[in-house]
């Protein structure tokens, strides 16, 4: 059979060396740091892992209840929990250093400081594949405002981390941006690899048996299938805006869900809230986006990236930038 | 832990909006500790995103069969409620730690209130299958809610209480337990939190009533870390707690709730955990 002699290549550079054998990530805070799932999944087949937050000192995070579901999605509100930078290093970077699968830690502070001390900790060190910010943080050099809702915040944070660390670096988009075009050009500008897209959405719950709020942080992120049209919104106009890879995220819980989002422009997506329902999602999705592309005659899936976005536009980024030391 | 599906045998309503279900599932009951709970998958993720955790209320590992018990609050058990025999339900399980029974305990009380049965129902059939005593309060807020003596052991000494005194006890299920805090050897509860801490109050001063020196740790060198098994058997009360939970595997930190040595996920290091273990009064 001649088609079958056609190699796929579903690998993925997301910039400066970080290449991934192929487009399905998971996403923070729903993998833990990948030996949580360890007995039911195949956890080296991943595109990559986004482990959970993590801060320069260790967080309590939130009272609960921190969950709960909602219509087609769910809110949470761990409040950053982690056992902070010196301890992901102690107790994970050391399983992490022995795997196939990337490793890239998602990074949050509270000022432009806290973010470059934990870029700086964790340069260097093995196991470490790259690094996500999540800038859905309040600054409080700023009065609270959330660096992703400001474009001088983001671009500062941004150019801040790449100053402090060589490690390939992706930003991850807040839904809540009035323009989030502006958000993602002074991100890229400021050097930034790569782009994730997006970051929960603030919502809450009510408890009516008690009549207060359901969370007990009151706010939790939206995630889920709800938030998918959001996310796939942001990843079309962010697209048009910038030249840098793009991640898409945003209740990926199908093939179909990952094809909207290649064709929005995004090289690779994240599987986040769906990996509660069914842990081994990510890797089977691994398997039919092969097979979709071989029944297609598709040498990679990026040929797919970007197909719905307007004629006139510039094919989006699937490939990192090239990086000279 | 596993990812398999186990076929529904049985499903009937055993009380007003609760029902029992059993299932062949070999790899669960074959695995299980009482104590343990399973992570059962809703049909449509379009609309039902998360699993939703129940207690493995019994076990049989000869026939490879397992029980759950809930009621219906929701879309999910509702969904759950029409499934009919022949039905194949998508589990994750066993997880989490179930109970620390220490060998030398020969009376076992145990504490539930309302779907708290469901918690502890397991570890009464375990506790009589080591030739332990076993006596069952039980509270519930009315009589048609009360749990039907006819499926329990007919060994365990099962007692009653109503909060309205329409059946058993009238009062609370732990205005019980002094009748029995001097025989039990070991006490495990389930049930909701404002009965579980008011159990923790009353293991705090145990000792004192019955005017016992604490035996525990005299002589030995070391003590053993809090939450781990060995301590765990030597506390007097062992708690089954319940939180929302996302991932049920100790990735998401969805169910965490305050200990004394800080959070602990109630999915990984419980549900079950030593009275002590628990920040009953939590200040985040």
């Amino acid at each position: 059979m001649g088609r079958a002699l056609v190699t796929l290549d579903l690998s993925v550079d997301l910039g400066r060396g970080l290449i991934l054998d192929n487009p399905i990530l998971v996403a923070s805070g729903t993998f833990g740091y990948g030996v949580e799932y360890g007995e039911v999944v195949d956890v080296q087949r991943i595109g990559a892992i986004c482990c959970k937050g993590t801060t320069l000192k260790p967080r309590a995070g939130n009272p609960p209840p921190r969950v709960t579901e909602t219509p087609a999605g769910m809110l949470n509100s761990i409040g950053l929990q982690n056992p902070g930078v010196k301890g992901v290093l102690e107790r994970y970077a050391p399983h992490w250093a022995g795997w196939q699968v990337p490793v890239v830690v998602n990074v949050a502070g509270e000022s432009v400081d806290d973010y470059v001390e934990v870029a700086r900790r964790l340069e260097g060190q093995p196991g470490i594949a790259g690094i996500e910010l999540n800038i859905s943080c309040p600054n409080v050099g700023k009065g609270g405002l959330q660096f992703a809702l400001d474009p001088d915040g983001a671009g500062a944070v941004t150019a801040a981390v790449r100053a402090a660390t060589d490690l390939p670096l992706m930003v991850k988009l807040s839904p809540a941006a009035p323009d989030v075009r502006t958000i993602a050009r002074a991100i890229a500008d400021a050097g930034a690899d790569a782009l994730s897209a997006t970051n929960t959405l603030s919502g809450m719950a009510i408890d009516r048996r008690r009549d207060r709020p359901l969370l007990g942080n009151t706010y939790g992120g939206l995630s889920g299938p709800a938030l998918k049209p959001v996310a796939l919104r942001v990843v079309y106009e962010v697209a048009q805006a910038v030249r840098i890879p793009i991640v898409g995220i945003g209740g990926v819980g199908s093939l179909d869900d990952v094809l909207d989002f290649m064709a929005a422009g995004a090289v690779a997506v994240q599987v986040g809230t769906a990996v509660f329902a069914d842990p081994t999602l990510p890797v089977r999705l691994i398997d039919e986006l092969a097979a979709h592309c071989r029944a297609e005659g598709l040498q990679t899936h990026r040929q797919l990236v970007g197909c719905a976005l307007p004629a006139r536009r510039e094919r989006p980024s699937t490939k990192g930038v090239e990086y000279l030391p | 832990m596993k990812l398999l599906s186990g076929e529904l045998l049985e499903s009937r309503q055993l009380l007003p909006g609760q029902w029992l279900q059993r299932f062949h599932a070999p790899w669960l009951a074959g695995g299980a500790q009482a104590g343990q709970f399973v992570h059962v998958r809703t049909p449509d993720y379009s609309g039902l995103v998360l699993r939703r955790p129940f207690s493995i209320n019994t076990f049989d590992r000869r026939s490879g069969e397992a029980s759950i018990h809930f009621r219906v609050t929701g879309k999910g058990t509702e969904w759950l409620a029409r499934m009919r025999p022949g039905d194949q339900i998508e589990m994750l399980g066993p997880l989490g730690r179930g109970f620390e029974v220490d060998p030398k305990s020969r009376h076992v009380l145990l504490v539930a209130g309302g779907l708290g049965m469901a918690g502890v129902r397991a570890l009464a059939d375990e506790a009589l299958a080591d030739n332990r005593q076993v006596v069952l309060l039980f509270g519930a807020s009315t009589a048609r809610e009360v749990y039907p003596s006819s499926l329990l052991p007919a060994e365990v000494e099962y007692v009653v209480a109503t909060d309205d005194g329409s059946f058993g006890h009238s009062g609370r299920v732990t205005d019980l337990v002094g009748r029995y805090e001097a025989w039990a050897d070991q006490c495990f509860a389930c049930g909701p939190e404002p009965m579980l801490a008011a159990m923790a109050r009353l293991a705090a001063t145990r000792h004192q009533r019955l005017g016992v020196a604490r035996l525990a740790g005299r002589g030995r060198g070391r003590q053993s870390p809090r939450g781990s098994s060995v301590a765990r058997r030597r506390a007097w009360l062992q708690v089954s707690m319940e939180q929302n939970m996302g991932c049920a595997v100790g990735a998401c930190l969805g169910c965490v709730i305050m200990g004394t040595d800080g959070p602990q996920r109630v999915c990984r290091e419980g549900p079950v955990f030593a009275s002590e273990e628990i920040e009953w009064d939590a200040r985040w």
